[in-house]
């Protein structure tokens, strides 16, 4: 091993052909690289690139690959969303849950993510087609389930997703939802270990990230679980604010103003700041109208997912003990799902090129706006 | 035919035993009705006369030597073959295939098919011509097999009933087309003929009148309408034909379908989707505290936040018992994309470093 390497270091110069020559690390990383083969191209963004591959030795197993490219903020390393997913999706395993096949990085270190190819597109595409796709009770809750089950799985091995939205969740062949996109993911933290509140796209965020609490838990992605599950039912977004104070405020007018005497201490936070006429907590006969076809026990899922404080608010593991997944209608099987034809490829492509979280906050948030237009044009 | 004028040579005719019931000894030429009956249990034959008089009290043993089987009146019924071992094979392949009864669709590969009527027909053979012992295990599976299948086997009969049905249907379908075509034909040539002789009069009319050059006219206008009606018929035939072979097509794949649903017994739901992380080397209590982390319990930026002490101790005792009971070599296999050798350094890195991995 030694002497090879010291061949290596003499040889560059001279031009000995160095493939013979590769230390055991680049060898292992080529052998990996070679285990696929790069097809068309799915989706281009400035984060990153989406191909679709598929093993050279089994050329019906598709993949799709997740090219990142080398940002000008991180030319010294990685990106940290990159790190991240990468990560998170190699200790994560479960059905529901995208999986990381392989990891290689192609020439000039751009770092190559293999991942499982979902052709069927994502959540988003099926609620937003009003026209063509129809879906009922039964349907949602066997994505609702699907997407707990996700969130669940990750709690209990300590991973918070923190951007858990429709565009996330892609849809596998066979109908099986994935929750995909872990470049904001991040451990459990430690008590007195701060954490960022810029995480969530926004329309999903909870009012604790809002007011910018630095310590939360698995109570974060829990408001977004029912943020998606209010989408599935009206299939637009529910709380669709173009600004953060916009969304306090639509937060405050659907769902109820946090006071001191909902959520104690809620003042004390360090951007708290609410409209003047508070609005009192909506009851669960306040969203009979418009979320009541998923009936009494689905509203009362859905009003313990979206409790202003997230210390009243329900766990993943205790959605899942609710007596809704045990009421009629059963959920569908997942065969039997509703699903879009076409446009699927291109909408994984989109998903995972686009950059995670807070892609339309920030300054460009005009232009992301335009992009996401455009995606739903091609989704069409 | 050259052999029978041969065996009829040995001088008087022999009384052949399809013309003699072998009880009674009765011979045709005696009773021109006689009607030989068998029975499945042993396929000896008789006459209906025999048949008569040993069973309709009930119950009885073979009239034959040596047979000791009872037979029942019910059993008996006139053979279809000749051969009466053909008969009985007949009827055995019968029984088998009522129990074997999966289709092609059934299986993954056309090699596991083909396997499969290869043992059903190894069990058939030694039914059919096997020993005694032989006999008897085929006669053990087939029961057992009945007996383990019975819903796949009630559902494939009812498929193959289905399918039977549907050929049929089909059939009787295509059959009516081709009345109806033939009618159409009929009706055609009809008003072709119609048409010929409207035109024709029209024709001599227009003679009649004395417009000679306005009839020529008028006959090509004919002509081209005819032309036209049958181009029209053609695209009309065409569509239905297409709208037909369509509907044969939807009615077969839909009858795919309808096999492919097995009846899954269906259990409850399972929100959790059949996993359980409880952790099976300790238990966590609740409440469980850290001198270091009392402060924090306190600390309002930590409560409004939402953030979670359970969580925090649960995952402080999941790290603590991380790794114990694992070990690296049962763990080689199972890596994704990676080598066993790639696998065992990382878990060694991990090892060295500790829990320094989580806190980031």
């Amino acid at each position: 091993m030694a002497v090879s390497n010291g061949g290596t270091g003499t040889g560059t110069g001279t031009g000995t052909p160095r493939l013979l020559l590769l230390d055991p690390i680049e060898q292992l990383n080529e052998d990996e690289k070679r285990k696929y083969i790069k097809g068309k191209k799915l989706g281009e963004g400035t984060y990153a690139n989406v191909y679709l591959g598929h093993s050279r030795r089994d050329p019906s197993l598709l993949v799709a690959i997740k090219k990142i490219k080398v940002q000008q903020q991180y030319q010294d390393g990685m990106a940290p969303d990159a790190v991240r997913e990468l990560k998170y999706l190699r200790e994560l395993h479960h059905p529901n849950i995208i999986s990381l096949l392989s990891v290689f990085s192609s020439k000039d270190q751009n770092l190559n993510l293999v991942l499982e190819y979902l052709p069927l597109g994502d959540l988003e595409m099926l609620i937003r087609d009003v026209d063509r796709v129809r879906y009922g009770a039964g349907d949602i809750k066997a994505w609702m389930g699907m997407l707990t089950r996700a969130v669940w799985f990750c709690h209990d091995n300590f991973v918070l997703h923190r951007d858990i939205k429709p565009n996330n969740l892609l849809i596998a062949a066979d109908g099986e939802v994935k929750l995909a996109d872990f470049g904001l993911a991040r451990g459990f933290a430690d008590p007195g270990r701060r954490m960022t509140a810029n995480v969530i796209t926004r329309w999903y965020r909870p009012p604790e990230l809002l007011f910018g609490a630095r310590h939360y838990g698995g109570a974060v992605d829990v408001w977004s679980v029912g943020m998606v599950f209010a989408e599935l039912i009206i299939r637009a977004p529910f709380l669709a604010g173009n600004t953060e104070v916009e969304q306090i405020a639509l937060i405050c007018r659907q769902i109820g103003t946090p006071t001191e005497d909902n959520w104690p201490g809620v003042t004390q936070l360090r951007e708290y700041t609410v409209p003047s006429e508070a609005v009192a907590v909506w009851g669960k006969e306040a969203y009979m109208g418009r979320f009541g076809a998923v009936g009494a026990d689905g509203v009362d899922l859905l009003v313990r997912t979206v409790a202003l404080d997230p210390k009243k608010r329900i766990t993943a593991r205790e959605m899942l003990e609710h007596r809704w997944w045990r009421t009629d209608p059963k959920p569908t099987k997942k065969e039997d799902l509703p699903r879009k034809s076409g446009g699927g490829e291109e909408k994984m492509g989109a998903d995972l090129k686009r950059r995670p979280g807070m892609l339309e906050d920030e300054s460009n948030s005009r232009g992301a706006k335009v992009a996401r237009k455009l995606d739903f044009g091609q989704a069409k | 035919m050259s052999r029978k004028p041969g065996g009829g040579g040995g001088g008087l005719p022999a009384i052949s035993t399809e013309d003699m019931c072998p009880v009674c000894k009765t011979i045709r030429y005696l009773n021109k009705d006689m009607e030989f009956l068998i029975n499945p249990e042993c396929y000896h034959s008789m006459c209906s006369n025999c048949v008569n008089r040993l069973f309709n009290d009930g119950p009885n043993q073979c009239p034959y030597a040596g047979c000791h089987r009872t037979l029942r009146r019910k059993g008996f019924r006139s053979a279809f073959f000749g051969d009466l071992s053909v008969e009985r094979e007949v009827d055995i392949r019968r029984r088998v295939a009522a129990v074997f009864n999966q289709a092609e669709d059934d299986f993954e590969t056309l090699r596991d098919y083909n396997n499969y009527l290869q043992m059903v027909e190894d069990l058939t053979f030694d039914l059919v011509s096997g020993g005694d012992a032989q006999r008897r295990a085929a006669e053990a599976t087939l029961g057992q097999w009945e007996a383990e299948h019975k819903a796949d086997i009630e559902r494939n009969r009812k498929a193959g009933r289905e399918a039977d049905e549907q050929s049929r249907r089909r059939l009787a379908a295509e059959r009516d087309a081709a009345r109806q075509r033939r009618v159409e034909a009929l009706r055609e040539a009809e008003e072709e003929k119609l048409e010929r002789v409207r035109s024709r009069e029209a024709e001599l009319d227009s003679l009649a009148q004395g417009e000679t050059g306005a009839g020529g006219g008028a006959q090509r206008v004919q002509l081209k309408r005819r032309g036209h009606a049958a181009a029209n018929r053609a695209v009309e035939a065409a569509v239905n034909t297409a709208t037909a072979a369509a509907d044969v097509g939807r009615l077969s794949i839909r009858g795919l379908k309808e096999k492919k649903k097995a009846p899954a017994p269906e259990g409850p739901y399972d929100p959790f989707g059949g996993m359980d992380f409880v952790p099976s080397r300790y238990k966590v209590h609740e409440g469980l505290s850290h001198p270091s982390i009392e402060k924090y319990k306190v600390d309002p930026g930590h409560i409004t936040g939402g953030y979670n002490f359970d969580e925090y101790t649960t995952r402080a005792m999941f790290e603590a018992f991380a790794g114990l009971g694992v070990f690296i070599e049962d763990e080689k296999e199972v890596g994704i994309g990676l080598s066993a050798g790639e696998v065992a350094t990382i878990s060694a890195g991990i090892a060295a470093v500790g829990d320094s991995m989580e806190l980031d």
